[in-house]
């Protein structure tokens, strides 16, 4: 079997397979864990940017085939899916029905709603909606040794046992395979509406701080820096707003007049506002989390409070500064999320300092991780920071469910 | 002040008359063969001397309750058909470290582990079936901070779920999960149970507020998990795991902004079914209400007859209403949904006056359990769930149960969650009825699991429910969870007998002993 999507770490000796459902994807491993063979899960490959690579990979299994629709009415507001089904089809799927699943992830026409789960994906509409875990209902996913299991079911409230599918959040396919997805869906928004207003560095504190007195809050609200080719609107040399609102015209309108009245008051100039592309525009802000710039940047993503992100964005201007790297940026107010790529001008020279720089900014920000950049500039440096508190029972975790260590090897946090 | 004690006197009518008789089942509710199920972890005697005698010595007398009059209150939850079974010592601890120190101290003496919150638990899940020390949260009951900022809150588990929303009112912030039982249940009990409440169709339920867990697990370890950690999402394991996996010590819940503008109605309709009919109908056209509760003719008259709330008497049912959002938006969605209750020929529409009316709605809605004593002696609540669109089939199934088994059914739920309570009428000095009662809940759930749905919504399993699970999982589900169980409690020590089927967890207690 061919490869079914460009990998880095995959290599001449890995084999493919793409599973035509849940039985034959858990035979697959089976085999693999009675064989001692390594093997590694694959949606569409968006995010494999996150985590370590694998310490080995004999067999790459793809999910893309388990796409079907399973259950689906309306009504009841839930779904069940293949966890390869694409982000682009459940979304299309719902939306004939006035539906939606609020889940931000670039490249929605590849990523599926599997691989976002299992790389614990979150975005910038987590402030309003909670994370794409809130709404899974239930799983079945395919254990290391094949065994099928199941937890939860299709009912929007659910307290019968563990919540074992959870733990598949964020498990990057080192605790078994997500196989089918059952979650709620909500009633779309009635409309929605992007804005974006240049900051001058000398307004940004005292815009922020009017914004987050508004009374009708932006279902996002990030501050960019750069990202000029990705990211819609210009921010001169200092940044620009950018702010997603959801909702009914009336809301959306009021929100807009508070808007332009509160950055008028701060001093800041002008305020664009799109409406026909405004989803389109949302989701090239959701793309360029991870887009690279050829071989040449490295972007990091720190977690913190939304209260100081826009500290932890000066810290990493500084170490931009330090390094005489240029910088794109993405401080989002409303959940706290900092990105930061860096970019030089070629290979050698990111590559050479990517190891201080990462080190630099850890010292610095707590939770740092790194979510793409080419194989090339990020050489081995440990996509993680330190472990979490908790990670004695990751571990523990690990063990009870794949005790040969089949399942993607090294690619999680403290090496599991 | 004892939580536990503060509920006992709401409680004691329905329970009137029980006799207690330690270490054994008292009552012909419980399930047939029990008894032989129970592994004994305890050892009379000296044994139990010593186990006071060390949890005194770490945490000192004011901590430590051991006489047997003391242990009581701590032998039942408000699971209206369990027996009693009185812990071996109820420990007080006044900080994490003396939890730690409680947890090391019984696995020396090889006893289980049980967290108690107020002991408003619906299904037993609290209750010490076999003895060992209960640690109740009485003095862990602060919010440890308030960050308004970042709208979230650190909070001991002893905190009582409404002291939050009071604490974060004047910020403007509130915390969403409402069970009937806020005013009394701890914020430790809702996580054990993933509580949810009328406000969870809008909202969600407890496992979407909680950011991260402080937890002691069986080595007397401290832990603390984060939704923003990297790797498998514990945080989310831990809630709902009723007490199995460990003792959570310290929540981090997320705080939600008090919306601008609040509608509260009550539409009167014939029958529950067309009410449901309704619930499905306003869900359908994708319209957002915060709130879609149904009450029955049954609970109607009893709640009015108690508390004068303002619900029509005589209807068949109603549908209580919440919307609520920014200005702009309530009238449009108030017209919306008074189209949907007018086509399905609703008796009257109803808007609440004023915030003091919309007070005495909710307030009579989350108190309908307790009018239910004008009417009964006692009553045993059921917690099932149904896909939406199943809640008429659901509706007329139970109702035609209660029928076979000659019992009066009662219904207030979460109709837009598809979250069904009916509360079974009995009395409890009638054998007949006890037995009938209990057959009768068994069959509503399996029929809610034939629906498609599932045997608990918010409420948990506990002990009661206990040998049903198996209905709606295969061995290889359950033998999953029991992985997880390994890992954080391989000894069982937390909280046993409790969710898991008896004939898997022996099995599991065997393996993992060995």
């Amino acid at each position: 079997m061919k490869a079914v999507v460009e990998v880095p770490f995959t290599n001449a000796g890995t084999s493919w397979a793409v599973p035509e459902d849940a039985q034959a994807l858990a035979a697959e491993l089976r085999r693999c864990d009675a064989d001692g063979r390594k093997a590694v899960l694959f949606g569409g490959g968006t995010l494999q940017g996150l985590g370590n690579p694998p310490r080995a990979c004999d067999l790459a299994i793809s999910t893309t085939k388990l796409n079907a629709l399973i259950e689906y009415d309306p009504r009841d507001l839930t779904i069940a899916v293949g966890a390869g089904m694409t982000l682009r089809t459940l979304a299309n799927t719902l939306g004939k029905h006035g539906q939606f699943v609020p889940i931000d992830a670039p490249h929605p026409e590849r990523a599926t709603i599997g691989g976002t789960l299992a790389a614990g994906w979150i975005g910038p509409r987590r402030a309003r909606y909670g994370r794409p875990r809130d709404y899974l209902i239930g799983t079945t996913v395919a254990l290391a040794d094949g065994t099928l299991s199941s937890a939860g079911g299709m009912v929007v409230k659910n307290v019968t046992g563990y919540d074992v599918g959870k733990l598949f959040v964020g498990s990057l396919g080192t605790l078994g395979a997500l196989v089918r997805i059952n979650l709620k869906a909500l009633p779309a928004p009635q409309t929605n509406r992007v804005a974006i207003a240049s900051l001058p560095e000398a307004t940004r504190e005292r815009a922020l701080e009017h914004l987050s007195t508004l009374a009708v809050e932006p279902t996002c609200l990030l501050f960019v820096r750069g990202f000029s080719r990705e990211i819609d609107g210009t921010d001169g040399l200092e940044g620009r707003l950018f702010l997603y609102y959801e909702g009914t015209q009336a809301v959306v309108d009021r929100a807009t007049r508070e808007l332009r009245s509160a950055l008028g008051a701060a001093g800041v100039p002008e305020t664009t506002i799109l409406d026909q592309n405004a989803a389109r525009s949302y989701q090239r802000l959701i793309d360029a989390y991870t887009s690279t710039v050829g071989q040449r940047s490295l972007t990091l993503r720190s977690h913190g409070l939304p209260g100081d992100v826009l500290v932890r964005f000066i810290t990493i201007e500084s170490i931009a500064r330090e390094y005489k790297l240029s910088l794109d940026a993405i401080a989002d107010v409303g959940t706290g999320d900092l990105i930061a790529r860096f970019v030089s001008r070629d290979t050698e020279t990111i590559s050479y300092l990517a190891p201080p720089l990462v080190e630099a900014a850890r010292e610095r920000l707590s939770g740092l991780t790194i979510i793409a950049g080419d194989p090339a500039v990020r050489g081995s440096i440990d996509t993680w920071d330190a472990p979490p508190p908790s990670i004695g029972k990751l571990r523990a975790l690990k063990e009870r469910f794949d005790p040969r260590g089949t399942l993607a090897p090294g690619r999680l946090v403290g090496g599991i | 002040m004892d939580g536990a004690a503060e509920c006992a006197p709401l409680l004691r009518g329905r329970r009137g008359g029980r006799r207690l008789d330690r270490g054994r089942f008292t009552s012909d509710l419980a399930f047939p063969g029990e008894e032989e199920h129970i592994p004994r972890f305890r050892h009379f005697g000296t044994m139990l001397q010593g186990l006071a005698d060390d949890l005194i010595d770490v945490l000192g007398p004011d901590a430590v309750k051991t006489a047997p009059a003391d242990l009581v209150v701590y032998g039942y939850d408000a699971d209206t058909a369990q027996a009693e079974h009185l812990p071996d010592a109820v420990v007080i601890p006044r900080d994490v470290r003396e939890v730690c120190a409680t947890v090391r101290i019984a696995k020396k003496h090889g006893l289980p582990i049980v967290p108690r919150g107020a002991g408003t638990g619906l299904c037993g899940g609290t209750i010490p079936v076999q003895g060992g020390v209960v640690v109740t949260f009485n003095r862990m009951n602060r919010i440890l901070e308030l960050d308004v900022r970042n709208r979230r809150a650190r909070v001991q588990p002893g905190l009582i779920n409404l002291d939050l929303s009071l604490a974060g009112g004047p910020h403007g912030l509130f915390y969403a999960p409402d069970p009937s039982s806020q005013k009394a249940s701890t914020i430790g009990g809702n996580v054990a149970t993933n509580a949810g409440g009328p406000h969870c169709l809008s909202y969600g339920t407890t496992t979407n507020h909680v950011l991260g867990i402080e937890f002691v697990d069986d080595d007397g370890e401290v832990v603390r998990t984060s939704i923003d950690d990297p790797g498998y999402d514990l945080t989310g394991a831990l809630v709902g795991s009723e007490g199995t996996l460990g003792i959570v010590t310290a929540i981090d819940v997320r705080l939600m902004r008090s919306p601008e503008a609040v509608r509260v109605f009550v539409a009167a309709f014939e029958t529950v079914e067309v009410a449901s009919e309704v619930v499905s109908a306003i869900i359908g056209a994708g319209i957002v209400a915060t709130a879609l509760e149904i009450i029955d003719k049954v609970m109607i008259d009893a709640i009015e007859a108690h508390y004068h709330a303002g619900y029509p008497v005589g209807a068949g049912a109603v549908l209580l209403v919440e919307i609520a959002g920014y200005a702009e938006e309530m009238n449009a969605n108030e017209a919306a949904i008074a189209e949907i209750v007018r086509s399905h020929g609703a008796l009257s529409w109803t808007a609440a006056r004023d915030p003091a009316q919309r007070e005495a709605l909710w307030a009579a809605r989350k108190g309908a359990a307790g009018a239910v004593g004008r009417i009964s002696p006692n009553y045993y609540i059921q917690d099932a769930c149904v896909p939406r669109t199943r809640l008429p089939d659901a509706l007329r199934a139970i109702e035609e149960i209660a029928r076979d088994h000659r019992l009066i059914v009662g219904n207030v739920f979460h109709a837009g969650d598809g979250n069904l309570h009916p509360l079974l009428m009995f009395d409890r000095r009638e054998a007949r009825q006890v037995q009938a009662v209990l057959d009768a809940g068994t069959e509503i759930l399996r029929t809610c699991i034939e629906m498609g749905g599932t045997i608990s919504g918010e409420h948990g399993i506990g002990y009661e429910k206990r040998e049903t699970l198996s209905l709606c999982y295969s061995a290889d589900d359950l033998a999953t969870m029991g992985r997880v169980r390994d890992v954080l409690d391989p000894a069982r020590r937390f909280n046993p007998n409790k969710i898991f089927p008896s004939g898997a967890m022996c099995g599991e207690v065997k393996t993992s002993l060995a």
